[in-house]
């Protein structure tokens, strides 16, 4: 079998093969957007590496004429890596590789990244065999920090937070992808692409919409722009949850994208209940204000380290407050209540987490500043130490000192209707809770979506 | 022959490697007993070096004073010692380890749930809970390696080794809170070393 594929609108080879990765790319061909030159060598190859430990003859040469075919003079690379199940931040990215020199040692070092403890550990937790290896994709290196018109960024095609028909995410004007989502530079909310790049913003806003279309649910995208022109890496859909997710069936059931039966189907209890996320009542004085990244409201103890919040956390609730959070803070993550970060944007890595674990989270509060060091918090409304309560609400971002009420916003009309659509699915409009309503709804609809 | 820490040392260091904490933790950490590390504090308190925190969260703390002469004691020891190298290849074998024991802790913590959701571990589902169990023993094996080396260069070093192994004993007798969940935990003991590497080293978080 073909162990190097061109990267492009034909190539339909299972993911088990190609990676999920490389999958997505080739849908983005299909959508006919601007994607740079790639092939992809397939997971069969891994499998050989990791038990001989060397590529295969030939392969170096192989991957570097099949991508002189797609691009003739290309020199610099990226090599990604890309199996059939996300493994995020587990393996390796080897980025501005030269052609074809060093291509041979970022290939073994991207295929041996799949058998590094650590991910074998992360297989082991998430049922993912360990013999299937990973696929690697080799392509033309766009550089986001190469000029005054370059830079990079990830994008949805509605608002995560919400589910409001509005494209969001994150830019970094002259920086490179790997920067927008570590959560180390700040980065800028999506729209001000439009003022700082004119001409790309219709053309990303119409490929959101398009491959929304396509993938009939909400995408999320990332993109590179280089000397202004604009280049997407990777698509895939964008987990929502919660009521952003409610109203998003709705919207999409309305626009024909999606019948009503469909947006019943993929709602679930969990949604519905967090759908009547309480928003803060009264902020009064506010410590600081930031993006929203995770909606709820939760008041706790400060901690401002990993450490300190699982510590804090075995006597109440717990409010993490980071400059920024990287897998390293995953147990502080995982034991506070709530998440605050100075820095970072709606899509980096302690907001991913946040809506990951259904946490409320306030990220980029740039009017607040840690000192994790010595343990304290400078607000807008003074410094205060690890201990002391805050509050912090992640659907508006703002956050107050002290314990602060909440309210929920019952008026949801995209809930009650598709409640109304659940209702006319099961047959039943016997006054009981909504989870009924959803689950007798359920339970006459087939498990995977009918498409007729 | 390796370096022995005189108990002074041994307790406003380790103040220094888990912030503010009381007597009893003070012994698990250094081995010492209750009654010599209350004296020791008393000292050490008198010389300005730690203060005691009342109300409800009492505990012992380094003062500013306390902290920078730890900071030239622990350093000097290290000198005295010459394995500087040697504890600095410890620390890189540590950093290698530690991202796959903090996604340990988040698997222990947190569990995958209907829907492709993150659900907080309740620990009803033993498999899981063995999984992980066995990662954490394969981890421990493989920490055990960097600790004897840390141990060969510095002495100190020789008490994670049993805190560590008694964590884990805990949890599989059942004590399910001893992996993430205490003060005693395999995490809490482990971000300790981490904390200890650090400080000896004089390299800022």
């Amino acid at each position: 079998m073909t162990r190097v594929h061109a990267v492009s609108a034909q190539l339909d080879e299972p993911a088990a093969r190609i990676g999920g990765k490389a999958r997505g790319l080739a849908e983005l061909h299909r959508l006919g957007l601007p994607v740079p030159p790639a092939v992809v060598v397939t997971t069969g190859v891994c499998r050989g590496v990791l038990a001989t430990g060397r590529l295969p003859g030939g392969l170096v040469e192989e991957v570097t004429a099949a991508l002189r075919d797609l691009a003739p003079r290309a020199s610099t690379v990226a090599v990604r890596s890309g199996a059939a199940v996300s493994m995020p931040g587990m393996m390796r990215t080897v980025l501005g590789v030269d052609l074809p020199g060093a291509l041979d040692g970022a290939l073994r070092e991207v295929f041996a990244s799949w058998d590094a403890p650590r991910a074998r550990t992360y297989r082991t937790l998430h049922d993912i065999p360990h013999h299937r290896g990973t696929a690697a994709i080799v392509q033309v290196m766009v550089d986001g920090a190469r000029d005054g018109h370059s830079g990079s960024g990830v994008a949805f095609s509605r608002d995560p937070n919400t589910g409001e028909p509005v494209p969001f995410g994150d830019v970094l004007f002259g920086h490179r992808g790997p920067d927008v989502v570590s959560g180390r530079v700040r980065t800028h909310p999506l729209g001000e692409l439009a003022g700082r790049e004119p001409a790309l913003w219709p053309e990303l806003t119409a490929a959101l919409a398009r491959a929304e279309r396509r993938l009939r649910r909400p995408c999320y995208v990332e993109f590179t722009h280089e000397s202004g022109r604009l280049w997407f890496l990777q698509l895939r859909p964008a987990p929502v949850t919660g009521r952003a997710a409610l109203r998003i069936a709705v919207d999409l059931a309305d626009a024909g994208l999606i019948d009503r039966r469909e947006a019943v189907r993929r709602t679930t209890g969990h949604d519905l209940e967090h759908a009547r996320t309480p928003i803060l009542a009264d902020p009064g004085v506010l410590a600081g204000q930031g993006t929203g990244a995770g909606p709820g409201v939760v008041s706790g103890r400060i901690a401002t380290t990993a450490g300190s919040a699982v510590r804090l956390a075995a006597d109440g609730p717990v409010v993490l407050v980071r400059p920024e959070t990287s897998p390293d803070d995953m147990h502080g993550l995982a034991a506070a209540a709530g998440i605050l970060t100075t820095r970072g944007g709606p899509a980096c890595h302690a907001a991913v987490v946040a809506r990951a674990l259904g946490r409320p989270a306030v990220v980029g509060a740039a009017d607040i500043a840690v000192d994790p060091v010595a343990g304290t918090v400078t607000t807008r409304a003074g410094t205060v130490g690890e201990g002391t309560v805050l509050t912090i609400d992640g659907t508006t971002g703002r956050v107050v000192l002290g314990h602060a009420g909440s309210t929920v916003d019952d008026a949801d009309p995209h809930r009650d209707r598709l409640l109304g659509w659940a209702d006319d699915i099961s047959g039943n409009r016997s006054p009981r809770s909504a989870a009924d309503r959803l689950r007798d709804a359920h339970a006459v609809l087939p498990a995977t979506e009918d498409r007729r | 022959m390796p370096t022995t820490t005189p108990p002074d040392l041994l307790v406003l260091h380790t103040l220094r490697c888990t912030g503010h904490t009381g007597v009893e933790r003070i012994a698990a950490a250094t081995g010492l007993r209750c009654a010599g590390i209350e004296s020791e504090l008393i000292d050490l308190g008198a010389a300005g070096l730690v203060v005691r925190t009342s109300g409800p969260f009492a505990a012992w703390g380094l003062s500013a004073r306390g902290r920078a002469a730890d900071a030239e004691r622990t350093a000097a020891e290290l000198a005295a010692a010459g394995t500087r190298p040697a504890v600095i290849a410890g620390l890189d074998r540590f950093l290698e380890l530690n991202p796959e024991l903090l996604d340990l802790c988040a698997a222990w913590q947190l569990r995958p749930g209907p829907g492709g959701r993150t659900v907080v571990n309740d620990h009803t589902d033993p498999a899981h809970d063995a999984r992980v169990l066995d990662r954490f023993t394969d981890l421990d094996r493989r920490a055990a390696a960097v600790c004897a080396e840390l141990t060969a260069a510095l002495g100190r070093f020789g008490r994670y080794r049993p805190r560590l192994a008694l964590a884990l004993r805990r949890v599989r007798a059942g004590d399910l809170r001893e992996a993430t969940d205490s003060v005693t935990s395999f995490h809490a003991v482990w971000a300790e070393l981490h904390e200890d590497l650090l400080a000896t080293l004089g390299i800022p978080r």
